[in-house]
């Protein structure tokens, strides 16, 4: 049953993977990046981390591929576009792809992944939680110093100078 | 006799029925029984208290009630019945379909006027069956330069999600879809479809009044994603829990918003703005750009679409009842079940019964919901009213709002819950 649904998995996510390459259409792309981002989400609920993988639904499906058809949707598709292919880069962009698959797959092989026990019971995300307040709180404050920091700038940068007082909305 | 439709008549009504009726049997005696029994022929029967189990005998048991409320008592049990029918797509369409009814009517009378009359005897109460036979009865016209696959499938999946977010709204304790450890995150993860489908239906149109109403949406959707998300931190911090079942029976006391009124209020701002309800209408603003993002949706197409809103209005307004008002918790109003009728009742010479599963549903289920229902129908309520209340504002209004107030207000909701919990008046060792 699990590999089953690691083999569909599997194929979802590279083939929309190559889809979101290939397409001639922007917009059917991005649709088959959120193809692969989704399969991406359903590997972490095979690998029983439930909170990973609604994060990913959450964040990329949700709001970076919005992003993504946001922008394809407003940028006239000539102005970033030039056509540029020929034989040469296609083949050559598939060699370095096999060189790369080769040598992660080399490394993966090495690192004793077939040693791994796989019926041992899921992490908790509580325990993470708690191990975050615990023994990793200052990257957890740095984490949220940050993001207040990216957020505030974000709100500083959304605020407007340009409008007369009297137009601004209150 | 009308010249247009001479065969407009009562006899002529009453000839189709019957010409009806006879094909039917026909083609069931003549197709249908021979199919029946070739399948019986293939499948090998069980046999069931020294009877072989034929159809005939299967319709004899299911007028018998000691045979068929046991079968019906398993079916309530099975997931089939949980996804169509009660806690899920049955349930919620029913109570989209009361909601609609009561906003034209509640929106006529605010407004001095009648709303739906005619349609069935009593105060137009048929009104939605008509609208609804006339939209599937209509065509469906596809704009000649618009993307046809995607235009196809977005009135599809805006139901789907809708009914997707439906399914984690639990309604009476143990009566819930899915009731997954990570609840409040999944419908987070739901939410997160609206805008995307919105904004393909929008451009697949290939028209100017959908794209800019599937722009302001994205807008709206998206900014008011982070205070609805933020809003709701408080909550989870005071229960420990993401589970939506476990967040309503931790309320069994006092709800929450006795303790974070603010948050409440955020997220029912943030609610009203991500279901495009007046004063947020934007993205469908009648008066602005034809009908915004559904202008050329028609026939069923848009149909599907209005059941996905108030399936998704339903599914808000649970939302917000589970998390802050208590869901199914109440004072027990519902009696207990007559126990002569499960041992059997005896009227001068006849017993009847014993029944076995009859009480279909416990009492605390039948409470639960009956509060639920009732707190859902009050959130509703609040929900439609401003509708009749409040014009539409602009929308740099709508993202001021949205991007420093709700924010803003959010974190000082969060802080709330952090003073409450650290101060040890709510959680371990406090009041629960």
């Amino acid at each position: 049953m699990a590999d089953a649904v690691f083999l569909a998995l599997a194929v979802i996510t590279i083939g929309s993977a190559i889809a979101a390459l290939e397409m001639r259409s922007l917009i059917y792309g991005s649709i088959a990046l959120m193809g692969t981002l989704g399969g991406v989400a359903g590997f972490f609920f095979l690998l029983d981390a439930p909170f990973v993988a609604l994060f990913q639904i959450a964040v990329y499906v949700g709001s970076i591929a919005v992003l993504i058809l946001f922008t394809v949707m407003l940028v006239k598709r000539e102005l970033i576009f030039k056509k540029i292919e020929d034989k040469r880069r296609k083949f050559a962009g598939i060699g370095l792809m096999l060189i790369i698959m080769v040598s992660l797959g080399a490394v993966f092989l090495d690192s004793g992944i077939k040693t791994i026990t796989t019926d041992e019971p899921a992490p908790n995300f509580r325990d993470i939680g708690i191990d975050f307040v615990t023994y990793y709180w200052p990257a957890l404050i740095l984490m949220g110093l940050l993001l207040a920091g990216s957020v505030t700038g974000a709100l500083v940068l959304a605020k407007r100078e340009d409008v007369e007082n009297d137009q601004r909305a209150s | 006799m009308s010249v247009i439709a001479p065969k407009f008549k009562l006899s002529e009504f009453i000839k189709s029925l019957l010409d009806n009726i006879f094909w039917i049997m026909l083609i069931v005696v003549l197709v249908g029984l021979p199919a029946i029994m070739m399948i019986l022929f293939v499948i090998e029967m069980p046999v069931i208290d020294g009877e072989l189990l034929t159809p005939f005998l299967a319709f004899t048991w299911m007028a018998d009630p000691t045979r068929i409320l046991p079968v019906v008592h398993a079916f309530m049990a099975t997931d089939i019945f949980k996804v169509i029918a009660f806690p899920g797509f049955g349930f919620a369409a029913l109570l989209a379909a009361g909601t609609i009814f009561v906003e034209r009517k509640m929106l006529a009378k605010l407004q001095l006027r009648v709303g739906p009359f005619y349609c069935g005897k009593f105060e137009g109460i048929l009104q939605l069956m008509g609208d609804g036979l006339k939209l599937i009865s209509k065509e469906i016209i596809i704009p000649a330069k618009a993307d046809k696959p995607i235009f196809w499938a977005a009135p599809v999946l805006f139901v789907a999600a809708a009914a997707s977010f439906v399914a984690f709204i639990p309604v009476a304790p143990g009566w819930v879809v899915a009731d997954v450890e990570l609840g409040l995150l999944g419908v987070f993860a739901v939410i997160g479809f609206f805008p995307i489908i919105t904004i393909l239906s929008a451009w697949s149109a290939n028209s100017k009044f959908p794209f800019i109403g599937g722009i302001r949406a994205l807008f709206q959707m998206v900014s008011f994603e982070i205070p609805l998300i933020l809003s709701l931190l408080g909550v989870v911090m005071l229960t420990g829990s993401l589970n939506l079942s476990e967040i309503a029976a931790s309320q069994s006391v006092f709800p929450w918003i006795v303790f974070l009124p603010v948050g409440a209020i955020v997220f029912f701002i943030t609610m009203l703005a991500e279901l495009e309800r007046i004063p947020f209408d934007l993205p469908e603003a009648e008066s602005e750009i034809v009908a915004g993002w559904l202008t050329e949706l028609s026939g069923m197409m848009y149909g599907l679409v209005q059941l996905g809103t108030y399936l998704k209005l339903y599914a808000f307004a649970g939302l917000f009842v589970v998390l802050f008002l208590g869901g199914w918790n109440g004072p027990m109003v519902v009696p207990p079940f007559p126990a002569e009728l499960l041992t059997g009742v005896e009227m001068g010479p006849v017993t009847i019964g014993p029944f076995p599963g009859l009480p279909l549903f416990d009492q605390a289920m039948l409470n639960g919901t009956f509060w639920f229902v009732l707190k859902t129908a009050g959130v509703i309520f609040f929900i439609l009213l401003p509708r009749g209340v409040f014009p539409r504002i602009r929308v740099d209004m709508l993202l001021n709002l949205g991007w420093s107030k709700l924010i803003g207000l959010a974190f000082v909701n969060i802080f709330i819950a952090l003073g409450l919990l650290y101060a040890g008046v709510l959680g371990p060792g406090g009041l629960q």
